[in-house]
This record gives structure tokens, C-alpha cells and sequence, in this order.
């Protein structure tokens, strides 16, 4: 009993965290941004009304099960926050409810934009890797195979 | 030990509810997308959406004040009124009053265009109406507004009938299409509607705008070869005739995506087509163009970069306005050039407001040869005048 007690309550906080939408504002760039410890982190920028994002953070999350160890993925929605019930049932009918996943919380979405990447213009999808070594790359639209698999470190 | 394990039990629901009970809803984010425009007496009019219904203000001291809000809908409905999806408005010949906006469908990416009418100066609208004939719950969204010279509306949109009738049959189809119809009886009813051009960008706002002869031209980003998002130019026919659509820029920008960023059209009693649009093929760049259909664009000036967004122009006789919002991390600035020989030369950029909070689109208004600009911010709707 003692042994199923803990197995339960050291799954009960990963159920509670995976799929939980956590809210991105300013203050929270600078930690997303900051570079891994090893391999790279790509911050997968989507929104609810793009249809080229679905196929997007599918690829990525199939690069990341490759790479489990060389890959971060966490996912940041566009839509405020405010729209959560809507962004996990999307996040859930993708699978991509096993990431972390942030939504933007900033009442100026495209300031959140600049902070995130002076050089994006808002275009959906768009990934950011941060690699360890510090290095950082924009890329917008859904990426090609060839694309995909220059991500990796 | 049981006790504990009964609680964490009763937890797990509360852990699992929050998955539960989802229901698709529309993006609350700062709704800010909204219209404004002079009427023939100087009047500003405004429109945006707020509780479900498009609401109308008006000012006669230029934006100063503002009157208290007309429900343009009086029932509530769903409204889109995002930046690049607004409440539009427009004038007919004796100032009747024309408002269009674009309803979400239950679906993602579904919406229906809508029209209302104020014969007296937006004291009484008519009830709503769908302007298209389809009913398919499928987007007919990105609504766009203009009044020709023969008094006919003009209601242009992005539809995806196409699209889905084409993947039916196991088809690839990229983009949507743009639709159009007209109103020859004052908006009471519309023609059916008749498709522009396949292949268009999905969430780029189309502009319009009169050409001397009093027809309507559209110009909008559509798709070439593979996801090649530049833009085309087309003047709507109304009088049975094919519209001819020519591409009109040459970017190259390749984007498998959606840009969210739709170009600015005014045309000059010369015919000459200014026009303003995005790319970021290298760096996001905002250009201004004269355009020549079928060929680059004449006179291309980059005018903004990076953090830069949603440019609008208005040409008056020689003069040549641009304004755009130009992000920062403080926030927004409304930034402004001119130019006084029709688009050859412009001015350098210079702020002409700022906002801390979040802004809609910026867009350029003319009242007896002065420029004004009407941006929608969230401390409130703000005329800011260009200074001379």
C-alpha cells in the first residue's frame, strides 16, 4: 500500500504538470531565452487560427521523441491566455499536451513578439532554437524535412 | 494512511476537470480591430465590437469626443475584430451608412461576412444579413468595404470552398480563395457571389480602394508556385465583365504559414497605385510601391523594418501619407512619412503618437485635404492628426 501510495503521489504532480498552460509575459522572456544547458530548446510560436501550425508541432514533437535527450521542446501560443480552455483542447487533439506549453499573458501581444525576436513579424509558425552554446535562430513557416533536421544539435 | 490516499483520490478529478468541458472559443485578446471614416459633412465615424455587437460612435470636433455607442447588430453575435479582421465601415453617394464585419462560426477559421444599414446617419440600422450566398460553415472571413461611383457596395472576402471542394476529390489546394459581391439596391440584397481568384493568402486583410472612374480595385496577397506569398491586383467588375488579376509585387517571400499581414492600397486621381505591404524574405520589411500590374512596382521604398507592422497610406493631390506601428520594448509608436511629389521622395519616419498599451491597426483617414490617422488603442480610440 505504502509502495502505491508514493507511486501515486510522485505521478499525481506529473499529471498536474503536463498540459498545464502557463502563462508567458515580459518578465518571462529572458528564462525562455536563456540558452540550455545541453543540446538546443525550440520555442514552437503557434496560434489557434493557423492551420499551417498543426503539422508544424506535430514534426517538431517527432523530433523531439527522436532526440529526447539533445531536444527541448515547449510550445507558446500567440492567444492570450484568457482562451485557455480553447488552447489546451487544441494542445490535447495535437498531443502536444505532454510539452511544456505557455500562452501569452502581455495585454500588447506584438511587443511579446519583439521581445521574443526583433526580427519576426508575427508570421505563424515560427521557431526559435536556443542552442547551449548561446547560439539563436528565427525561422518562420511550417518546416520542411531538410529544415527539421538542421535543428538538431 | 488511507485517509491520505482517499484525499489525493478526491483530487485527481479536480487535476482531470481542468482538461474537461472544452468548447471552442474566439481569441479575447485586446480587441482593438476597429474603423473609422468621414462622412461628406466632416463627420468621424467609428466602429468596433464590444458584447457582441458592432457598435457605432461618431465625433464632430475630429475625434475629441466621441458620441455614446449605436448597437449597429441588435441582436448579439460572435464578432471577429482582431486587427487584420475588423468591423469596416463605408458611405454611400448621400452619406447612407454601411457597415460589415465578419461573424466566427462555431468551427476554427469558420465565419460568415455580415452587413448592416443606417439610412439616417447611423440613428437606425436594418437587420443583418449574410452577404454571401453559401451557407457551409467554412470561413468566408476578412471582410472588406467600398462604395463605387455608381453607388454600388462592394463586399470582397476570403473563402475556402475551394479549398475543401478540392481536397475532397484527394487534391492539394494552397491558400483560400477571394470571393466578391455588390449590392445595386443600397445593401438590401446582394448578387451572388463570383470568385476573384484561387489560391490566396488565408488570414491577410484584402484592401480596397476607389479608382477614378469610380470602379474598385483590390489588391491582396495571394499564393504563387510554392507558397510564394506575394500580392495581386485586380479591379472587381460589376457589370458582368471577367476581373482580370495580375500579380503586383515580386518579393518571393516563401512562407508556409500565415503572415497575418495585409497590404494598404490608395489611388491618386492620376490612377497612380500607391500601395504599402509586408515581407520578410530577408528581414520583415514594410514597402511602399507604385503599382504597375504585371511588373515590380514602381518607385519600391523600404520604409520600415523590424518591428514594424500593418501600414496604411492615403495620397491627396501630390502628397503621399504612410503610417505604421513600430514596436518597441516600451511599447508603441504611431510613425508617419510623407511625401510631397506623388511617392517619389518621403520624408524620414517621425513618431506622431505613442502608446504603452496595445493598438490596433493604424489607418489613414482624408477630410478636406488633411490627413488624420485613426488608431485604436487601449486606452481608448484616438484621431491623431498628421501634422501640416
Amino acid at each position: 500500500m505504502k509502495r502505491l501510495l508514493l507511486a501515486f503521489a510522485l505521478w499525481l504532480p506529473a499529471l498536474a504538470c503536463a498540459g498545464t498552460l502557463q502563462p508567458l509575459t515580459a518578465a518571462d522572456v529572458p528564462a525562455l531565452l536563456q540558452p540550455p544547458a545541453h543540446g538546443a530548446r525550440i520555442v514552437a510560436l503557434w496560434s489557434l487560427d493557423c492551420a499551417y501550425c498543426e503539422p508544424n508541432l506535430e514534426a517538431l514533437a517527432r523530433l523531439q521523441r527522436a532526440n529526447p535527450h539533445g531536444v527541448e521542446l515547449v510550445t507558446v501560443t500567440t492567444d492570450s491566455i484568457a482562451l485557455r480552455a480553447a488552447i489546451e483542447a487544441r494542445l490535447r487533439s495535437m498531443k502536444m499536451d505532454g510539452y511544456p506549453a505557455r500562452a501569452y499573458a502581455e495585454a500588447s501581444p506584438e511587443r511579446l513578439n519583439f521581445l521574443l525576436d526583433p526580427d519576426w513579424g508575427g508570421e505563424t509558425p515560427r521557431v526559435l532554437v536556443i542552442r547551449a552554446d548561446g547560439s539563436r535562430r528565427g525561422l518562420s513557416g511550417a518546416l520542411t524535412p531538410a529544415q527539421l533536421h538542421k535543428l538538431l544539435p | 494512511m488511507r485517509c491520505l490516499l482517499i484525499t489525493l483520490l478526491c483530487l485527481l478529478p479536480l487535476v482531470a476537470s481542468a482538461h474537461d468541458g472544452m468548447r471552442m472559443e474566439m481569441p479575447k485578446g485586446p480587441e482593438l480591430g476597429a474603423s473609422a471614416a468621414f462622412d461628406s459633412h466632416g463627420r468621424l465615424y467609428v466602429v468596433d465590437a464590444a458584447d457582441g455587437h458592432v457598435r457605432l460612435r461618431h465625433s464632430d470636433d475630429d475625434g475629441r469626443t466621441l458620441s455614446a455607442p449605436v448597437e449597429v447588430n441588435a441582436t448579439a453575435e460572435r464578432i471577429y475584430a482582431e486587427g487584420e479582421n475588423r468591423p469596416k465601415i463605408a458611405f454611400g453617394p448621400h452619406d447612407e451608412l454601411y457597415v460589415s464585419w465578419s461573424q466566427p462560426r462555431a468551427a476554427p477559421w469558420t465565419g460568415f461576412v455580415r452587413f448592416a444599414r443606417s439610412p439616417d446617419r447611423g440613428e437606425h440600422f436594418s437587420e443583418p444579413l449574410t452577404v454571401h450566398h453559401d451557407r457551409a460553415e467554412i470561413t468566408h472571413r476578412f471582410d472588406a468595404l467600398a462604395v463605387d461611383g455608381n453607388g454600388r457596395i462592394v463586399v470582397a472576402w476570403i473563402d475556402k470552398r475551394d479549398l475543401l471542394a478540392t481536397e475532397a476529390r484527394g487534391k492539394p489546394y494552397l491558400g483560400a480563395a477571394i470571393y466578391y459581391s455588390w449590392s445595386d439596391d443600397g445593401g438590401a440584397s446582394f448578387v451572388p457571389e463570383r470568385k476573384l481568384i484561387d489560391q490566396s493568402c488565408e488570414c491577410c486583410r484584402i484592401a480596397l480602394a476607389r479608382m477614378p472612374d469610380g470602379e474598385v480595385a483590390a489588391f491582396f496577397r495571394g499564393i504563387y508556385g510554392d507558397n510564394i506569398r506575394d500580392h495581386a491586383y485586380a479591379v472587381l467588375r460589376a457589370d458582368g465583365r471577367t476581373s482580370q488579376v495580375a500579380r503586383a509585387t515580386f518579393s518571393d517571400w516563401q512562407i508556409a504559414g500565415c503572415p497575418h499581414h495585409g497590404p494598404g492600397l490608395a489611388i491618386g486621381a492620376d490612377g497612380i497605385r500607391h500601395a504599402v505591404w509586408y515581407e520578410a524574405k530577408g528581414k520583415p520589411t514594410i514597402w511602399y510601391g507604385q503599382l504597375d500590374p504585371g511588373h515590380a512596382p514602381k518607385h519600391p521604398l523600404a520604409i520600415a523594418g523590424a518591428g514594424a507592422g500593418h501600414a496604411d497610406v492615403a495620397v491627396h493631390g501630390q502628397t503621399v501619407w504612410l503610417a505604421w506601428n513600430q514596436v518597441n520594448a516600451d511599447g508603441y509608436a504611431l510613425m508617419l512619412r510623407r511625401s510631397t511629389d506623388n511617392g517619389a521622395h518621403f520624408d524620414t519616419p517621425r513618431e506622431i503618437a505613442h502608446s504603452s498599451g496595445a493598438v490596433g491597426s493604424p489607418q489613414l483617414l482624408l477630410k478636406q485635404g488633411r490627413a488624420f490617422v485613426a488608431w485604436n488603442t487601449a486606452a481608448g480610440f484616438r484621431l491623431v492628426e498628421v501634422p501640416r
